[in-house]
């Protein structure tokens, strides 16, 4: 069979002007020029991500020329990095957890380019529990979001400050939704949770917070905002411009926080006096702690979740501060 | 010409192992990888120590209960739903309006009133398996020829000996239907049911949100694959139970 040098068909030339057209009209795919359209994924509800909905509500996102586009509202953070998977987020927040499992497991190319919050979980047991100390819960039932979530490294943490091992707690996982119902039934005697669930289980009298968890781990890592690798490569001035505008959104939460507990109630629907309790167990800040990641990493490693020889040198692949203002790691 | 079965199963592990090798498939596990999973949830477990047939015992565990309590409640609701006018009048339009609640629906209320044990579980297979038994027993009953009932009756039979004699066997290859689907909708809704809570740690659909949760995909599909196996071995199940108790046909 031989080729006619020089013929298009008809079909192969309607192709061809549709693609010239697309590159004049969308010069960020494939030209030269980065683009300012962001598709940001982000989580329901999640107080910790407060800093989105202040950086959207208060303009910082168009401040910087950007065009922000919801990608995604998720239920779960393992769900979003389907999402990044699939090649429909650009960037988004999300919790350590899933960025570092996903990304470990190669399902989704991802960098860590600022922090959203550090601690912010506690440590919950029910009413009628007597329990001074975490030592109260020999034997008990407790219940995790899920394995080897940060929560339960935060438990397993607790549990051998406070000299007992893993096996002398019954570990169960639970939606946290329904780690309250749980809780109020007494079906478990404790949870650990993200907030505002702790907060949410001591205003509904359900329980009482046995321990915040900036206690048991300091600067413990929580939310993050990640980016896909390859948007990164091609427009690394958009993610510039995300992560000044989320440092900014970030720096406003720090210093109003009344206001700031007034938007965490609109964005998460949460009555104020579980909002204000929240607010006060979560620590608003955007630099990401890289050796509390490396030993979250450290854990998930150890316990077979993941397969890393150098949790040490995949930390500081995964991490990415040079958009971060102030020195580096 | 049995053989011919095999060949649409294997022909969509050859395609899917041919995809996956090409890399055309992004982040889906291969079969190989598959098989792989199967080995590693069967020796080692998912979390450790939590082994795939003690995924597999309490899966089946909570269904033959949700099973077993909408056999026992759907057949009579059914048989006199299809017997008495005034009961389907009565029934019927509860049936119609909860029937097409997503099993998945009633979950919060599930926990609410079973907790986050074996019972909730239970409750959800339940709802699949009920409503498919209650609308094939109706229709079972009502399709038995008036003649036989009105022959029974001449020769002197009550409504017991005709409900026992006449209007069960006859209905018996529609209940049976009705079993099938009920069997297999119960048994879909497994994930469902085991995704929200699950106190004792085991359950195949509570170890695929796992598996999903810390990005294990080949756990995940092997996870599907014992489903899939095991539902179409109680499909099959039933279809012997079916050749034999209705050989009279």
């Amino acid at each position: 069979m031989t080729h006619r040098v020089g013929a298009i068909k008809p079909g192969a030339a309607n192709l061809l002007a549709i693609a010239v057209a697309a590159a004049i009209i969308f010069p960020g795919c494939g030209g030269t020029k980065q683009t300012r359209v962001v598709r940001v994924g982000y989580l329901r509800n999640d107080l910790h991500q407060l800093a989105y909905y202040v950086a959207r509500e208060k303009g910082f996102f168009e401040e910087q020329g950007l065009d922000v586009r919801e990608g995604g509202v998720f239920n779960a953070g393992p769900e979003e990095m389907s999402a990044f998977s699939a090649g429909d987020l650009d960037m988004g927040y999300v919790g350590t957890a899933p960025a570092v499992t996903f990304s470990a497991q190669d399902m989704a190319d991802i960098k860590i380019v600022a922090q959203s919050n550090q601690e912010g979980s506690a440590i919950v047991v029910r009413n009628g529990l007597e329990a001074e100390d975490i030592s109260a819960l020999k034997g008990r039932t407790v219940a995790v979001p899920g394995y080897s979530t940060v929560q339960d490294l935060l438990l397993r943490m607790a549990l051998e400050k406070a000299g007992l091992k893993p096996e002398d707690v019954n570990i169960i996982t639970l939606k946290p939704p329904e780690m309250i119902t749980a809780l109020s039934s007494s079906q478990v005697d404790g949870f650990v949770a993200w907030e505002p669930y702790p907060s949410q289980a001591a205003e509904q009298k359900a329980g009482r917070v046995l321990v915040d968890s900036g206690r048991t781990w300091p600067h413990h890592p929580c939310c993050m905002l990640v980016v896909d690798s390859g948007f990164l490569k091609k427009n690394p001035d958009a993610v510039r411009r995300m992560v000044a505008a989320h440092v900014k959104a970030t720096g406003y939460i720090r210093a109003n926080r009344l206001e700031a507990a007034d938007m965490a109630h609109l964005f998460t629907g949460q009555d104020r006096p579980v909002v204000n309790r929240a607010m006060k167990n979560i620590d608003f800040t955007y630099m990401p702690d890289i050796k509390g990641i490396r030993r979250y990493v450290e854990f998930l490693a150890g316990n077979g979740v993941i397969k890393s020889e150098d949790p040490g040198s995949f930390t500081r692949e995964l991490v990415d501060v040079e958009f971060l203002p102030g020195e580096g790691p | 010409m049995r053989k011919w079965r095999y060949i649409s199963p294997l022909a969509a592990i050859g395609l899917w192992q041919l995809l996956c090798s090409a890399g055309a498939l992004k982040g889906t596990p291969s079969p190989v990888q598959v098989v792989q999973g199967l080995y590693e949830l069967t020796v080692t477990g998912l979390p450790p120590g939590y082994r795939l047939f003690g995924h597999l015992f309490a899966s089946l565990e909570r269904f033959l209960l949700g099973f077993a309590i909408a056999l026992a409640l759907a057949v009579p609701i059914g048989v006199l739903m299809g017997w008495s006018t005034i009961f389907d009048n009565f029934l019927d339009p509860l049936v119609e309006v909860v029937r097409p609640v997503p099993p998945l629906a009633w979950l919060p209320l599930a926990v609410l009133w079973f907790g986050i044990g074996t019972l909730s579980g239970s409750f959800i297979i339940f709802l699949g398996c009920f409503f498919p038994i209650v609308l094939n027993t109706v229709s079972g009953v009502k399709s038995v020829d008036a003649n036989m009932v009105e022959a029974a009756r001449t020769l002197g039979a009550r409504d017991r000996t005709i409900l026992a004699r006449v209007m069960v066997p006859g209905a018996l290859p529609s209940i049976i239907t009705g079993l099938r689907i009920g069997v297999g909708i119960g048994w879909m809704t497994l994930v469902a049911a085991e995704m929200i809570s699950v106190q004792s740690g085991y359950g195949l659909g509570y170890m695929i949100m796992l598996a999903r949760d810390v990005a294990r995909y080949n756990l995940v599909v092997a996870g599907m694959v014992v489903i899939g196996l095991v539902g179409f071995l109680m499909d099959r199940i039933i279809k012997a139970v079916e050749k034999r108790v209705l050989k009279w046909r």
